[in-house]
């Protein structure tokens, strides 16, 4: 229950940060609200040398949204932000339900939309609604800066693409397409405190004949080593007219897609039910309120 | 502590809810100031503030800090060497402590008892601990840990009671038990076979329960302090049974109780998990005494999970006859119980199982079949309500079907075979006094029960299940027959009132109850009195916090206590009167004639006079169970664990549940519960209320969320409240508490029963019910997870397609 010694690092500016990321690489973690990291270091999962604590760094946090340029996050944004914050529930609203939905009211007001993401749990929340609305990560260094498409950045169970010396810095997320929705949903054994055993999030536009499926992205979380894209439901449903017989073909898709495992959370029969269940319930839900757009 | 407005006593005399109803009110025993007061808890307004002391809190000079090494790679496994030497070569480590330096077997059960401090030989369960050590800081002690070095020999480990069973040829668990079998036990009362045979109704059905714990906030700590000029060991620590802690620990550390102390600081919730000693307790005083130095263990979560004694796992047969007017003839019980690793409270929760089949029905014949088997899992032991959920369970869910096969509501049959006051059962358990039947009647007239059950749209249903516990024990755990609570009472014009009794205070407020009945039974105001609890040395003795004895005990000695410092006072004030003694009132502070009312004078007066003629009044009461025999009333046959369930007396309740079943994820939802209790009278009616609400919140956790997962190695797989999910505040259900407030036990002290137990026995059936009015699914197993919902509404569906076809 105790983590090893290790040099506490505070920078307030991007430049010291980058020269400490740079400097110390694989021998520092970066730390942000902790709620996942201090957790990991007591139970002596990893025990860095340094810890680099980002979140005096005023540049890495807070949400700016731009009409029509779509909107930044800082990588130490708290989730509680993301959750209240009007602008998101408005443009992304996946997202500020999935950040309500995350930990307990203590957790999300500590943890951050960026340690989110970095902790790369498969079952983390706001990943899926991140990738199903397009997310960017900026990737910044001494060297500079990267883009890279979220599905991308998370590549497996704890492992991000992430170089020495680079930090998570922000989210860029894409002015929302002003006729389409965004959904999120979750399946967990309580309202709180929540380890999903499967979560997803829709990005969904209909024609003007509010019939037909214009586009839809659509992301699972929690049944893959990473936040899962499906490629088959877009396929199916893009061009068609929506109706009972589609989704089903969809939710027969969706759970072909998914790689659930069993645990102690939930075995992997249910996991696929809920893929089942939930793809579902979640593309009528999508549908409905596309109608009302 | 901010004082209650003592006016509000006052005035409550002229209120006519106080006067009963042909009975002068002179006269009239239930006219209580002090009891029926609900005021807040003495230790309420600390807690809240953060300012009460628990036992990890504490800090004496010098202190080190120990921590256990666990074996955290089998479940069962051969020790064949553990090295120390790298640990205590360690700069800051004081000591080292492994199972061969204590050897003495301990247990709450003294027959039975069959744990060590540490392993020696072989650990029988992931986690168990093997060496402890000592240090200057926790870091330390905790980095001295990894340097322990321990070889092993695996042996197979048996995580189910039919397989250990089974395997006891080829793996025995104990040198002792070489079938596997800790304990096992036939009772039969009656002709069941014969009753059966004339039943018109007859239905037999297997349950399963799960492996819930405690979920206390606070982990075990313990802090000792051994004095070496002396010779004297203080233990602070976290624990519900001071006294039963006390004599282990003379045990284990041969050292006589007279020069042991111990103290009970703040605890942190117990629910039974605390009701025996605990391996922190021990190494912290054996370290103590080898260093010279006190020593303090505190334990981290997932070493409350791995030594946790939770609830028995039982598989479960039952069979139950019912004749054609209605009436329960004959039930068959076989209970085969999960016993984990050790002994622990064992034997008691195992024939309690048997014992609670006879509450609360009329029932002639009773058989009972049972065995408690050793695993390689966490040991099973006290957990709140112990050996009456899973019986409770059974019984109630195969009478709310066997109504159906009737025709008939639940609430009907139920009602038909209610046990009434002066009940004796089949194993000669007696009922002095019960208001169930009117708790079925209040639960459902409160909750539309008969208008809502069996009418709701699918996914939403409603479920009844009663229950009921023993409020006290009538037996010690070892033999003896001593006053099981012992209670002194001080009075005098400097410390005003003082009542002294080690009894622990755990949450379930005894604290507060005590300073009640104190109050109450002086004629002065709760505000007044002063409790002196929880230690071995500076008050008197007291069994322990487990089979909600307290309110009884306590009651009861108080009552005893006071009446020679009555006694005093009312001759004083006798002769300042000018009339008898025995027509003197105590109450509200004063003393006074209860026939002429003005001829009165103040109890501090009264006080003060004896102060300066007599010294200090001190009163000595005590409290012994009434003693009942474990035979079958018909024969008089002597029952094999037939001692075992016997109470004074027995509080009831019935909890009648709605809940909303989600068929898209099997989430089960609790939306609202209708609860209506027999306690007798409730001291503190707020307390009460929360107890009750607490209780059904319990066991909604073990019927739909928590649950122990076990590996396929033995490995715990979920010690952590992460992944052993509690309920939390989101789950809550809307809760209608109906205390019956007039509820009054005539031979209990001052009309008061238990609450604390008895009002988790309905949770389990009552869910479990109403899930199966909601889906039409009947489950026989709990914890209900949203899986096997899913998985039912899924064959359900193939077979009533399959049917159509």
């Amino acid at each position: 229950m105790y983590t090893n010694e290790f040099e506490y690092l505070a920078p307030t500016t991007p430049a010291e940060a980058f020269e400490l990321v740079g400097r110390l690489g694989s021998k520092a973690r970066i730390l942000a609200g902790g709620t996942d990291l201090v957790v990991l270091m007591k139970d002596k999962l990893t025990s860095p040398e340094y810890v680099i604590d980002i979140k005096n760094i005023k540049e890495f946090k807070g949400i700016k949204y731009e009409l029509g340029k779509g909107m930044t996050i800082g990588a130490t944004t708290k989730i509680s932000e993301v959750q209240y914050s009007e602008i998101v529930q408005e443009k992304y609203p996946a997202l500020a339900y999935a950040a309500s939905q995350l930990g307990g009211t203590q957790v999300r007001h500590m943890g951050t939309i960026g340690g989110n993401t970095c902790n790369a749990s498969p079952s983390g929340e706001t990943p899926t609604p991140l990738v199903a609305l397009g997310a960017k990560v900026v990737l910044s260094s001494a060297a500079g800066e990267r883009e890279l498409p979220l599905e991308d950045f998370i590549t497996g169970v704890r492992r991000l693409d992430l170089k020495e010396g680079e930090i998570l810095t922000r989210f860029i997320l894409p002015e929302p397409s002003p006729k389409s929705v965004s959904r999120y949903t979750y399946a967990g054994a309580r309202d709180a405190m929540e380890i999903d055993c499967v979560n997803m999030a829709v990005n969904f536009e209909l024609e003007d004949d509010k019939e037909t499926i214009k586009y839809v992205k659509f992301v699972l979380g929690s049944v893959f080593i990473k936040p899962l894209v499906s490629k088959e439901v877009p396929a199916l449903l893009i061009g068609q007219k929506f109706s009972d017989a589609l989704v089903e073909k969809a939710v027969a898709a969706a759970q072909g897609e998914a790689k659930p495992i069993s645990d102690v959370r939930a075995s992997e029969w249910y996991r696929n039910e809920m893929v089942g269940n939930l793809t579902r319930r979640l593309l009528k839900e999508a549908f409905a309120a596309a109608r009302e757009v | 502590m901010q004082t209650w407005d003592k006016r509000e006593t006052e005035v409550t005399e002229g209120k006519s809810s106080y006067v009963r109803e042909g009975v002068p009110s002179y006269l009239d025993e239930r006219r209580h100031s002090q009891v029926g007061r609900s005021v807040p808890k003495v230790d309420a307004a600390a807690k809240v503030r953060g300012e009460a002391v628990y036992a990890d809190d504490m800090t004496l000079p010098n202190m080190l800090y120990g921590k256990i090494k666990r074996c955290k790679e089998y479940a069962h496994a051969k020790i064949k060497k553990i090295d120390c030497s790298k640990a205590l070569a360690l700069p800051g480590v004081f000591a080292v402590l492994t199972g061969d330096e204590a050897p003495n077997k301990w247990g709450i059960v003294p027959h039975s008892c069959n744990e060590t401090v540490l392993a020696i030989d072989k650990v029988r369960f992931y986690g168990e601990g093997v060496a402890a050590v000592a240090a200057i800081d926790e870091e330390t002690a905790e980095a001295a840990l990894d340097l322990i070095e321990v070889e092993y020999e695996p042996l197979p480990a048996l995580l189910d009671p039919f397989e250990s069973m089974a395997r006891a040829n080829e793996v025995v668990i104990h040198e002792t038990n070489p079938d596997n079998i800790a304990f096992h036990g036939n009772q039969i009362y009656g002709d069941v076979d014969k009753a059966f045979a004339e039943c018109e109704y007859v239905l037999e059905r297997e349950f399963k329960t799960g492996m819930p714990q405690h979920g206390f906030i606070e982990p075990q700590s313990a802090l000792a302090s051994f004095d070496p000029h002396n010779g004297r060991l203080h233990l602070w620590s976290s624990n519900q049974v001071p006294h039963y802690l006390h004599r282990q620990l003379s045990i284990v550390t041969e050292i006589p109780m007279s020069k042991i102390r111990v103290t009970i600081p703040t605890v942190g919730g117990g629910f039974g998990g605390k009701g025996e000693a605990c391996p922190n307790e021990f190494a912290a005083c054996i370290l103590s005494r080898k260093t010279g130095r006190p020593v303090k263990i505190t334990y981290e979560r997932s070493e409350v999970f791995f030594t946790s004694k939770g609830r028995h796992p039982c598989h479960m047969k039952m069979k139950i006859g019912i004749d054609k007017d209605g009436y329960i003839q004959a039930v068959d019980f076989d209970n085969t119980m999960d016993k984990g690793a050790y002994a622990s409270w064992g034997v008691v929760v195992m024939f309690y199982t048997g014992s609670m089949v006879h509450l609360p029905y009329k029932i002639p014949n009773v058989r009972s079949y049972l065995r408690n088997v050793y695993t390689n899992k966490p040991s099973s032991g006290a957990l709140r309500g112990l050996g009456g959920v899973q019986p409770r369970l059974a019984m109630e869910v195969m009478l709310d079907e066997m109504a159906e096969m009737m025709g008939i509501s639940p609430y009907e049959l139920k009602m038909k075979n209610a046990v009434v006051s002066g009940y004796t059962a089949a194993n000669n358990m007696y009922v002095p006094h019960t208001e169930y039947k009117r708790c079925l009647e209040t639960a459902v007239e409160k909750s539309s029960y008969l208008e809502k059950h069996g009418k709701l749209p699918f996914g939403k249903g409603i479920g009844l299940a009663g229950g009921n516990y023993i409020s006290g024990t009538a037996y010690t755990l070892y033999q003896n027959y001593k006053p099981h609570t012992t209670v002194v009472l001080r009075v005098d014009t400097e410390g005003g009132v003082t009542v002294q009794c080690a009894c622990t205070d755990i949450g379930q407020g005894v604290d507060t109850v005590i300073a009640q009945f104190t109050a109450e039974a002086l004629g002065v105001y709760f505000e007044d009195v002063h409790v002196v609890v929880r230690d071995t040395e500076t008050a008197t003795f007291d069994l322990g916090t487990f089979a909600s004895r307290l309110t009884y005990a306590t009651g009861t000695a108080v009552k005893a206590a006071a009446e020679p410092i009555n006694q005093k006072l009312k001759e004083i004030a006798g002769q300042k009167l000018g009339c008898r003694a025995d027509q003197l009132i105590i109450k509200d502070h004063k003393i006074y004639s209860m026939y002429e009312t003005k001829k009165t004078m103040s109890w501090d007066e009264a006080v003060d006079i004896a102060t300066s003629t007599v010294g200090t009044l001190v009163g000595v009461g005590h409290f012994s169970p009434p003693r009942r025999k474990g035979i079958d009333i018909v024969t008089g046959n002597r029952i094999q664990g037939g001692n075992i369930g016997h109470s004074p007396t027995f509080g009831f309740s019935c909890q009648i549940h709605e809940v909303e079943v989600d068929v898209e994820t099997g989430r089960i939802r609790v939306k609202k519960v209708t609860e209506a209790g027999d306690m007798g009278t409730p001291v503190n009616p707020m307390a009460a209320d929360g107890q009750v609400e607490g209780s059904i919140v319990y066991n909604m956790g073990a019927a739909l969320y928590e649950d122990q997962v076990i590996g396929a190695d033995g490995r715990h797989l979920n010690p952590n409240f992460h992944d052993y999910k509690m309920p939390t505040s989101m789950e809550m259900p809307d809760m209608f508490i109906n205390t019956l407030k007039d509820s009054y036990d005539p031979t209990a002290p001052f009309g008061a029963k238990e609450t604390g137990e008895g009002a988790v026995q309905p949770t389990f059936p009552a869910i479990t019910n109403a899930v199966y009015d909601a889906i039409g699914i009947r489950f026989y197993q709990v914890p209900i997870t949203p899986e096997m919902v899913l998985r039912a509404l899924k064959e359900k569906k193939e077979k009533e397609a399959g049917c159509g076809a």
